[in-house]
């Protein structure tokens, strides 16, 4: 009963801030409703008993990559954009009905496809983290030791990016 | 019928959310000129994918789905790290981050 | 999560007696700050008002609840609100999730001619399951109430200490969490009360297959991880935005950062979220390193079998153990708040970049060190 209150307490939410980013035209707003979108979605995670990974979200999203969003923006000190969409009333009209109808296949393929899917195992309890890091640290070892590969790349790659031309730290 | 597939919460209300994000973040990306708000559509994109796999995986009671999800997680973080990297390189020489003069990019 | 209506209203108000008792030391933490600094620098402080100049306090919460409302004409109105009530709350859920004692066992009782069946009560507000994973998500919530304050205040002073004060939190975010995983390897688990339930009695380890034990310490995280918890304490007082990392308010260069146009109770609650971070850090620094409200050498067990000896038992016994131990609990947790303005009072602020050096050429490197050689040193003991 809780988690069917919650979940669509959470859903709404989430995306009428989803929405919140798609529409306001000041780009910090948007970025702020994002976060408020992030911290929605981790509570769905925590409803959907994966604690873990809502931790992770929260951290990570919420904590960390949209704090860096709102903090560039700040930086660039942008005004009211006057022209924060892009322009034609025609082309416009037709991504806003192709995204519907995106919607609505995908929904009705979904709907469509429940039968097939099989119930899984009665639910015993909620995967533990102790689980998630065993799985982790035998079966996809590979894939997380790349992982950390493609985040140190990714660190000297935007470290070098943003400081050609001089930058804050140029001699 | 419709009253008792409101009040039970299955994999199908869920995959709704997922997908309704997932569109707002595609249209976000489609309408928007700012390409860090274009970057936000990205994230919320990635963000409606991951709820579809943690849902995958509690309605059918499988680990791999959240592992899968933690490993969608980083890939964006370092994502978003290399395209507001961008962004910043692009605003320090135009003043402004519109998508527009990532056209001006070459060689 | 209980169903009957006694099990219920004691869970409301734990929840309410919780977030009070960290707003209610907010106050007093200011006198001490007050009281301290003239101390270290050798003057009174505030000594007129009441006995030892403790109804200041109240003197100024007049004042901040009386003071003229301000909004700057180009701030966003909104946002400029909003800033302060963010402030709160990433201290106050984190705060809430802490446990600050034992459990204590209500056994069966007759109220309103009913009986009421036995109960557990934790003391602490709610369980995820989750523990430092939880506080850290929330806690890094806090940028936010800089980085809007910040910015909807159309002051130039307030943004740049309000991205300052996210660069900073940013990057030492990072140094935090892996000071932290040399914990979270030796006791295996992200849970408060199995890591506090891990730090009873005297000094004792698994030595290549042997036992050891050193009768003359107590079984403190510290001993195992010194760096550890040197790195912890540097990256939590950063976290707080207290000096020496006071950057983002600098006020030789900054006027007051991102609160310069705040003033009143908006300003006042920016306060409480600083003490609010202060308070948890001490008791994550406490929970962690410092054995939780573990009594040096006295685990909980004997202490109840202590007070049998004194004629208490069954929910007395309980009730009474829970207080002592939640006693030790705080007196830990005070004794780092006053470690806290010590430092406060003592060291001098760092220059940006020095701070940024420390964070990313010093700190972390050691805490991936410290993380490494904890890995290796836990394998091969247990072996």
């Amino acid at each position: 009963m809780t988690s069917t209150v919650l979940f669509y307490l959470l859903s709404v939410v989430s995306i009428v801030f989803a929405l919140g980013v798609l529409f306001n035209p000041n780009p910090i707003f948007s970025a702020l409703y994002l976060v408020l979108t992030m911290i929605g979605m981790s509570l769905m995670f925590f409803n959907l008993e994966a604690y873990f990974i809502g931790g992770v979200q929260l951290i990570v999203y919420a904590g960390a990559v949209t704090v860096l969003f709102v903090m560039v923006l700040m930086l660039f000190d942008l005004k009211k954009e006057k022209q924060a969409f892009t322009k034609g009333l025609f082309s416009s009209l037709l991504k806003y009905f192709s995204a519907g109808a995106l919607l609505f296949m995908i929904s009705g393929a979904s709907l469509m496809s429940m039968g097939l899917m099989t119930e899984g195992a009665e639910k015993a309890e909620p995967i533990t983290t102790k689980q998630l890091a065993a799985l982790l640290f035998t079966d996809y070892f590979f894939a997380f030791e790349v992982l950390g590969i493609i985040l140190l790349v990714v660190a000297i790659g935007a470290v070098t990016i943003s400081r050609i031309r001089g930058g804050t730290h140029a001699k | 019928m419709l009253s008792s597939m409101m009040m039970e919460v299955g994999l199908g209300h869920y995959l709704f959310v997922g997908a309704a994000i997932f569109i707002i973040g595609m249209l976000t990306v489609l309408m928007r000129k700012n390409v860090i708000v274009i970057l936000m559509g990205i994230e919320l994109m990635l963000n409606a994918v991951n709820l579809t796999i943690v849902s995958f995986s509690h309605f059918s009671n499988n680990v791999n789905g959240q592992i899968l999800a933690f490993f969608v997680m980083t890939i964006a973080a370092a994502e978003a790290g290399v395209g507001l990297a961008l962004a910043v390189t692009v605003f320090k020489k135009f003043k402004d981050v519109k998508i527009s003069f990532f056209e001006h990019l070459r060689g | 999560m209980g169903s009957d209506i006694f099990e219920i209203s004691v869970n409301a108000v734990k929840i309410v007696a919780l977030f009070l008792l960290m707003v209610q030391i907010v106050p007093l933490l200011v006198w001490v700050e007050r009281r301290g600094s003239a101390f270290i620098q050798n003057r009174f402080g505030p000594n007129r008002v009441g006995p030892l100049g403790l109804t200041q306090l109240l003197a100024d919460a007049v004042k901040f609840i009386f003071k003229e409302e301000f909004i700057p004409e180009k701030g966003r109105a909104f946002i400029f609100y909003a800033a302060p009530v963010v402030a709160l709350l990433p201290a106050t859920l984190a705060f809430v999730s802490l446990p600050l004692s034992a459990p204590v066992n209500v056994e069966t009782f007759e109220m309103f001619g009913q009986s009421w069946g036995p109960y557990t009560f934790q003391f602490q507000g709610f369980d995820f399951g989750l523990g430092i994973v939880y506080v850290l998500g929330v806690s890094s919530l806090a940028t936010y109430s800089m980085l809007m304050a910040g910015w909807s205040s159309s002051n130039k002073f307030s943004l740049f200490g309000g991205l300052r004060a996210s660069a900073q939190m940013i990057s030492y975010e990072l140094a935090l969490g892996l000071s932290i995983v040399g914990i979270l390897i030796l006791y295996g688990t992200f849970d408060f009360k199995t890591m506090i339930a891990a730090q009873q009695g005297a000094l004792s380890f698994h030595f290549f297959g042997e036992m050891v034990t050193i009768p003359f310490l107590p079984n403190w995280g510290i001993f195992y991880q010194p760096l550890g918890a040197v790195l912890f304490l540097v990256a939590v007082f950063a976290e707080s935005n207290r000096l020496p990392f006071d950057l983002p308010e600098a006020e030789s260069e900054l006027v007051a950062g991102y609160h310069t146009e705040y003033g009143g109770m908006k300003f006042n609650m920016f306060f409480i979220g600083e003490y609010g971070h202060m308070l948890v850090a001490s008791a994550l620094m406490a929970i962690f390193y410092f054995g939780g409200y573990n009594i040096p050498f006295v685990t909980p067990e004997q202490l109840s079998g202590f007070l049998e000896g004194f004629g208490y038992v069954g929910t007395t016994n309980s009730l009474m153990t829970s207080f002592l131990l939640h006693l030790c609990m705080f007196l830990k947790i005070l004794f780092f708040l006053w470690v806290f303005i010590w430092v406060r009072w003592t060291l001098p602020r760092f220059r940006y970049d020095q701070l940024m050096d420390l964070g990313w050429k010093t700190m972390l490197p050691w805490a991936l060190a410290n993380t490494i050689i904890t890995a290796i040193v836990v394998f091969v003991m247990r072996m």
